[in-house]
């Protein structure tokens, strides 16, 4: 993703002069769009569904980065969860990366430290560059690097910045969809300005235990709505969801709704033929697939070069993802897949840290 | 394999985790998933009483079988029941799951059996025998920080009395109550919709599915050729075990059922 270039075409949206955003972590962008920075290009204004892996917990390795990072760039965030007690999530989010971290990292290349920003922003660098930078020096660098292994400070979750729901009990999604709403409408957004940002994260939105679980046109509804609130908001919205427990139909309802469509899957352990298959696999937890990237206000699709991803937990502490490239068969050396498990440069180009 | 199993309902939860959770699943082409879940009872009883196990009480829901059947079970692979009342509890879901006798207690339960086990007379109201399970724990491991397992002989039974959502519910809470270790339940996988196996699997850590010896045996018309495979069927089992690791990668185990543990019938 990383590599591909800015298309434009006559589909493109005339961008009028905008003055570079004033709020922190937010940008202009492409197309009269303006990017709420979360560290993945084209969430920003769209829904986000991740579909889960039954069996393993990586879409809340994805939700933690997500929500530490709007809670450090002091974006408001409303979390629901079909936990009993969704408040006690918070204590599993993850602090930034410390400085020390930073600086062992400053020896790579130019080309990586301008991804690990976030990376959708590197396009646009040339024109924005003074502004961008005045922010970095006033505010908390944008941060896209966080350690498991160190809980967030407690101040970030304060009740004006935090808001946290239970799914579980109740009857309906008449409450969540009211809490999203009452969430979205003081973030709205105003031509020509932007106000703060905020993120939504809804974990497991289908989870069993939940009573509407069973109510498929209500969930749908749901999302429905939840999709328009957010086109007029200046805000971004993940759900997760595990399409095992959905019908077939209905997964496939909830994946056209998705503007930008993820999911994650386990890896078996002690694989020998997957080790084989894979460089890294040791270090490997999981995958991740980019199904769908959100493309608003413009009819130019979307290719991706790289479609899957492996999980990592770099020292067991940093979320990386690393484009998995298998070498291509090739015909005169008789070497085929598996043998060059990354392309030489994938693990540079191709890292995605957020 | 099975002991694999046991050792990590053993070995209970970490602070702040879920209790490990392991769903025995079982069909009638391979119908011995009774076998195993008393095979871990059983295991997890030993564990227990030799003091090696997190979890210091056992709580067992009994749907299918009435409390003197486990007594009787215990009995006979050798755990004394006279100082049974100290870490074992039977929650009786069997004798009269709707309250239709509710004015009168059974006679033919044993004292013995009576006095490890108390009724749950409404198996619809689920919030209820969430309640009452935790109570019974707690009675068993007293004040403080210890924790206690758990055993429902089917959620097969379970889901006949109560929507899934609610049977989710309750597995998903008594998995996250600070004081359970570990818990487990049966599930005969061809009575149910596989929506429902599939929600069991995904409130799992642990998935063990006992399936036929001669998979290609089973639904067949039975004739010379595939008897001795269907015999076979009755007396063998192959045993697949999927664990949902703490890393996030799941560890896939198979083997073929143990004679002994056939024998515990």
């Amino acid at each position: 993703m990383a590599t591909t270039k800015p298309r434009l075409s006559s589909f493109s949206r005339n961008l009028s002069a905008v003055s570079s955003s004033q709020t922190p972590g937010v940008k202009c962008g492409p197309n009269g769009t303006m990017f709420v920075s979360s560290g993945i290009a084209d969430l920003d204004r769209s829904l986000v569904m991740v579909m889960e892996d039954a069996e393993a917990p990586h879409h809340m390795l994805l939700l933690r980065n997500f929500m530490s990072q709007g809670l450090v760039h002091g974006q408001p965030l409303l979390y629901a969860s079909p936990s009993k007690d969704p408040r006690g999530f918070l204590g599993t989010l993850p602090s930034p990366a410390s400085l020390k971290h930073d600086k062992s990292r400053d020896r790579e290349s130019e080309q990586e430290k301008g991804l690990r920003i976030a990376w959708q922003y590197k396009k646009y660098m040339g024109e924005n560059q003074p502004n961008f930078d005045s922010h970095r020096d006033n505010k908390q660098d944008y941060c896209n690097e966080f350690d498991l292994r160190k809980p967030l400070e407690r101040h970030y979750f304060t009740r004006q910045r935090v808001n946290c729901v239970g799914i579980q009990d109740s009857k309906n999604l008449a409450a969540l969809q009211e809490h999203c709403a009452s969430f979205l409408a003081q973030h709205q957004r105003n031509d020509g300005s932007c106000a703060l940002a905020g993120r939504i994260a809804i974990q497991s939105l289908c989870a069993p235990q939940c009573e509407h679980s069973n109510m498929d046109w209500e969930m749908l509804s749901f999302i429905k709505s939840l999709k328009g609130m957010v086109r007029s908001s200046n805000a971004v919205v993940v759900i997760t969801f595990p399409p095992s427990l959905l019908s077939l139909s209905s997964t496939k309802r909830w994946q056209h709704m998705a503007d930008t469509l993820l999911s994650v899957a386990a890896i078996p352990d002690e694989d020998k033929e997957l080790a084989k298959l894979l460089s890294g696999y040791q270090d490997m937890v999981g995958l991740l697939n980019v199904h769908k990237v959100a493309r608003l206000n413009t009819q130019v699709p979307f290719i991706l070069e790289a479609t899957t991803f492996s999980i990592k937990l770099q020292k067991r502490r940093f979320l990386v993802l690393e484009c998995l490239n298998q070498a291509p068969v090739d015909g005169s050396s008789g070497s085929s897949y598996g043998t060059s498990g990354s392309c030489s440069g994938s693990s540079k180009a191709g890292t995605l840290d957020f | 394999m099975a002991d694999t199993i046991c050792r990590t309902l053993r070995d209970g939860g970490l602070e702040g985790e879920h209790a490990p959770a392991l769903t025995i699943k079982d069909s009638k082409a391979s119908p011995f998933g009774f076998d195993v879940f008393n095979y871990v009872l059983t295991q997890l009883s030993n564990y227990i009483l030799a003091g090696k196990s997190q979890s210091r009480g056992l709580v067992v829901v009994a749907y299918s079988r009435s409390p003197s059947f486990y007594v009787d079970l215990l009995k006979r692979r050798g755990i004394d029941i006279a100082s049974s009342h100290d870490w074992i509890h039977i929650l009786d879901c069997y004798t009269d799951p709707l309250g239709w006798k509710n004015w009168l207690i059974d006679k033919d339960i044993s004292q013995e059996a009576s006095s490890l086990s108390s009724f749950c007379q409404d198996v619809r109201n689920l919030d209820k025998l969430y309640s009452l399970i935790i109570e019974q724990g707690k009675g068993l491991i007293g004040q403080g920080k210890d924790r206690f397992s758990i055993a429902i002989d089917s959620v097969s039974e379970m889901v006949r009395h109560a929507s899934i959502s609610s049977v989710a519910g309750i597995l998903s809470n008594l998995r996250s109550h600070d004081q359970v270790s570990s818990i487990f339940w049966l599930l005969h996988s061809d009575l149910h919709e596989i929506k429902f196996t599939s929600v069991l699997e995904y409130l799992s850590s642990m998935v063990a599915s006992v399936e036929p010896f001669n998979q290609a045996a089973f639904g067949q018309r039975v004739d010379l050729e595939n008897l001795s495979m269907l015999e076979q069927n009755f007396r063998k089992g192959k045993f697949h075990v999927r664990f949902k690791r703490r890393n996030g990668r799941v560890r896939v185990m198979a083997s073929n059922l143990h004679q002994f543990c056939l024998k515990m019938k």
